[in-house]
């Protein structure tokens, strides 16, 4: 069993307290954020909004890579999120500062996770994760904006960060595009949505990296999102994603899909997901689908009396590759284009969280999660052996932490300009109660 | 930097009998390995039997002749063989582990475990090779810190260890190393990984003193890396990936190159690119070495599927080398190549496609249309060596259970094949 790293959760706490003790000093109006934009709504005055947040962690993890056992702390989703309007709404600015790179650069424990290089571990986030300019407007009962900027491609569901578990799912990849220089736009008509993107399909090689403009445009994605009822959306998307894994361009393209349902109580007590998701492979060069990983995930939270109970059940398909020296750690670039394997990943996750013991601008909520997983290989050929790399069939993880936040919680990440659909945060990921600050368009 | 010689090797083992027939008795014994290190732990021995005929064999199937006695537990990757010692590396190994490559004795029809050697620092063994004196023994490591490892022979059953070459151009991984002699003079050919920001690229070592090799070349080159090489005669080939084939002077190509200081001949792009490897076929029964063999190495899952064709390409003219056939197996992809060239016979990896033995001699690019295809997403027909009747033999796809063939190598009337799912197959080599 690894011991904590005092350094790291040394640093990572000074961070946290540092923008935890910055972000006040803004004499900024606070506003529920990132609700959706009506066409009435483009007549707001000018408002300003601060969130801040960080998750002091700690997970045990039982059978991780090569069967280890850790438990490593650290200060996971250190995020700042500002944003607001200008131009009477027809403009907003929004960003979000991410501190990963510094709190966690190791990555996060997480048995299961992959992407941009990372493998049982979930990958820090870039330190710019979000940098959209949006620009507004409606023609009578048709809202529409375009959005430009580094952020989210317009396709699957929200990022994890706003849903009420601290551990991403392994669907991560699968399900949504981050990070990515972009231009969206979209329009809304009554329940209807649609918004698209073009966007440079390189993943971040660190979180110092930047999108490499000269691939801009290089992959593209649409959603469509339907609004039937007052907390319920119905989501379909799809993208063709470049050379997402090799930032030279020579790796495989992805073919993406991801529809969803997603309901929501009217005071974000109660929320329920699922979701399908399913990426192709695919070699430009031969013009040939080579490879494809599906997932399939239903989540849900209750929060009564400002204890929130969690579940997650998911199915993840995740490609296997040649471990470095590091066995948390894939080659990138690769080195060819093969894969040692497809696993089948099936976990549970429970998550519990309760009321803040801290009263004042900076609530802590804490929370325990426990995860079971359950890998096996797709096809038996394979030689990625799950079990005896884990030494195990079924590996587990236990999280505790604190969710610490300056400002009012998000309720979505993910959408941009009119694509955002009204609607409350989830309340499991903690809102102090009887918050007055809170507001839902209906 | 060198290494001095240091502490003993393993102990050689007694080969357990193999169980015939349908029965699949697992025996487990220690092995001690130990090289270059006071590291005594044990190396598992699992001896089963190998995958045995599915008895749906084709006329065209290759005879078996056995396979190892020992099946490693650890992924196979290269194999080379010279007299009757065959060496076979491992790919992808846990990290604590260290990587192992196993030496056999492969006099008789079952290869016979001898011995294991540690290569610690390398999670990867991606190439093997003997020199042509048969002198010393290199492998590659990956990923970092890259190396090629030096190994004498004047045992070739105890490899002794001679130095470990690695500096900042090889640290991100050294996936492929050729060795071959130019003007008398003994050079390996190491294809770097890219890492980060760092491109891929070739470095040229001089190792005409093993105790200490001398980096004498190193260019970026590749689109996006250089996978392998091929030498011969002073020209070298180069295997580019999406850049295609390069071909160099390096003291034979009288363009006044040298390994320090090569000059490009030419270069070929060759269908759907993903160049891998190569080999330049010279015909002792004709004097011909108008063509180059070209894999293509496509998207593979390992022990599953694998993707890519053989290119033939004239090379008459090495300043404009030109495709002029291909042999594909639909679901399969080629990987490393051997030749038996007093008889004109190509034997192929073919990873999920076991081992084809192909006919080579004679006019590869001229045929009827009926003998021509458009290899996969090209416009372009050319001779399917397929439709002209050139494979001769399939190897290994008769087997029971799958196989994913990494290397071939024909050596004195056998055809040895190194496997990632099983470990090391001797074959009966094809006759005309």
């Amino acid at each position: 069993m690894r011991p904590t790293s005092s350094p790291t959760i040394a640093t990572a706490i000074a961070t946290a307290i540092a923008m935890l003790v910055i972000a006040p000093t803004f004499a900024w109006a606070q506003h529920e954020g990132h609700e959706g934009m009506t066409s009435d709504s483009v007549t707001r005055a000018t408002r300003w909004h601060l969130m801040a947040q960080a998750i002091p962690v700690v997970t045990h993890a039982r059978n991780t890579a090569e069967g280890a056992d850790l438990t490593e702390g650290y200060l996971s989703q250190a995020a700042a999120m500002a944003g607001g309007d200008l131009l009477s709404g027809h403009l907003r600015l929004q960003g979000t500062l991410n501190a990963e790179g510094l709190t966690m650069e190791r990555g996060e424990l997480s048995t299961g996770a992959f992407g941009e290089g990372y493998v049982d571990r979930r990958h820090p986030h870039t330190y710019l994760h979000e940098m959209v300019a949006t620009g507004l407007g409606a023609a009578g009962p048709l809202a529409y904006s375009i959005s430009a900027g580094r952020g989210f491609a317009a396709f699957g569901t929200d990022d994890p960060m706003m849903r009420p578990f601290e551990k991403y799912p392994i669907n991560h990849h699968l399900s949504q595009i981050l990070e990515r220089a972009m231009i969206t736009g979209a329009i809304r008509f009554g329940p209807a949505i649609v918004d698209a993107s073009t966007f440079g399909g390189d993943e971040p090689t660190s979180p110092g990296s930047a999108p490499l403009m000269r691939r801009l445009g290089d992959s593209w994605s649409v959603r469509a999102t339907a609004l039937p009822l007052p907390g319920v959306e119905l989501q379909g998307s799809y993208a063709r994603v470049a050379s997402p894994e090799q930032r030279a361009g020579f790796g495989l393209d992805q073919r993406k899909r991801n529809v969803s349902a997603r309901l929501i109580s009217a005071d974000g007590g109660r929320y329920l997901l699922a979701e399908w998701a399913r990426t192709v492979d695919r070699d430009h060069g031969r013009n040939e689908d080579v490879f494809a990983y599906e997932s399939a995930l239903a989540e849900g939270s209750a929060t009564v009396r400002g204890v929130s109970l969690a579940l997650r059940l998911e199915q993840t398909e995740r490609p296997e590759e040649e471990r470095l020296a590091d066995p948390f750690r894939v080659p990138r670039p690769a080195s060819d284009l093969g894969i040692s394997g497809v696993t089948r990943w099936r976990t549970a996750t429970v998550a519990l969280m309760m009321p803040s013991p801290i009263s004042g601008p900076i609530p802590g909520y804490p929370f325990i999660e426990v995860e079971r997983t359950s890998p096996r290989a797709r096809d038996a050929r394979s030689v990625f052996d799950a079990q005896s790399f884990y030494r195990t069939g079924s590996p587990w993880m236990v999280t505790a932490g604190l969710r610490l936040r300056f400002g009012p919680l998000h309720a979505r990440m993910g959408r941009y300009g009119v694509a955002v659909p009204d609607g409350p945060p989830i309340r499991a990921l903690g809102i102090p109660g009887g918050d007055s600050s809170s507001h839902h368009h209906h | 930097m060198t290494i001095p010689s240091s502490s003993r090797f393993s102990q050689l083992r007694h080969p357990l009998h193999r169980i015939a027939g349908g029965l699949g008795a697992l025996l487990v014994l220690a092995l001690g390995a130990a090289c270059g290190s006071d590291d005594t732990s044990t190396e598992p021995i699992v001896t089963a039997n190998c995958p045995a005929a599915s008895g749906a064999s084709s006329g065209n199937a290759m005879t078996v002749l056995g396979c190892g006695n020992f099946k490693p537990t650890r992924t196979t990757g290269e194999i080379f063989v010279r007299g009757s010692t065959a060496y076979t590396t491992t790919w992808g190994n846990p990290s604590a582990a260290a990587s192992v490559f196993y030496i056999w004795d492969v006099a008789g029809n079952t290869p016979t475990l001898v011995d294991s050697v540690k290569v610690d620092n390398a999670t990867t063994l991606g190439d093997i090779a003997v020199s042509d004196d048969g002198a010393y023994l290199v492998v590659a490591t990956e990923r970092t810190p890259g190396a090629i490892v030096i190994y004498s022979l004047s045992n070739p059953r105890q490899p002794q260890l001679v130095s470990r070459f690695s500096n900042a151009e090889t640290n991100a991984g050294v996936h492929t190393a050729e060795i071959g002699r130019v003007n008398g003079k003994l050079y390996g050919f190491l294809s770097i990984d890219p890492l980060g920001a760092t491109q891929a690229k070739l470095v040229i070592v001089d190792l005409s003193n093993p105790a200490s090799p001398q980096q004498v070349f190193s260019q970026t080159i590749g689109s996006p890396y250089v996978h392998d090489t091929f030498v011969r005669d002073g020209i070298l080939f180069l295997a580019l990936w999406n850049a295609g084939v390069a071909i160099w002077d390096i003291g034979g190509g009288g363009k006044g190159g040298t390994p320090a200081a090569p000059v490009e001949m030419g270069r070929v792009q060759t269908a759907n690119g993903e160049v891998h490897n190569i080999w330049w076929f010279k015909d002792p029964s004709s004097g011909s070495a108008k063509y180059a063999f070209i894999g293509e190495e496509g998207p593979g899952n390992i022990g599953v599927s694998a993707l890519g064709d053989i290119h033939v390409v004239d090379v008459s003219n090495m300043a404009a080398p030109r495709e002029v056939a291909f042999y594909t197996v639909p679901g399969a992809g080629t990987h490393n190549f051997s030749m038996d060239e007093p008889n004109g016979i190509l034997y192929a990896a073919y990873y999920n496609g076991g081992v084809r033995a192909l006919d080579v001699r004679g006019d590869l690019g001229s045929c009827p249309d009926a003998q021509k295809s458009t290899p996969r997403n090209q416009t372009l027909p050319l001779c399917d060596l397929s439709k002209m009747g050139r494979e001769l033999k399939v190897g290994l796809k008769d087997r029971a259970e799958p196989v994913y063939i990494w290397g071939v190598q024909f050596l004195n009337g056998s055809v040895y094949a190194s496997d990632m799912l099983n470990g090391i197959w001797k074959l009966r080599a094809v006759s005309r």
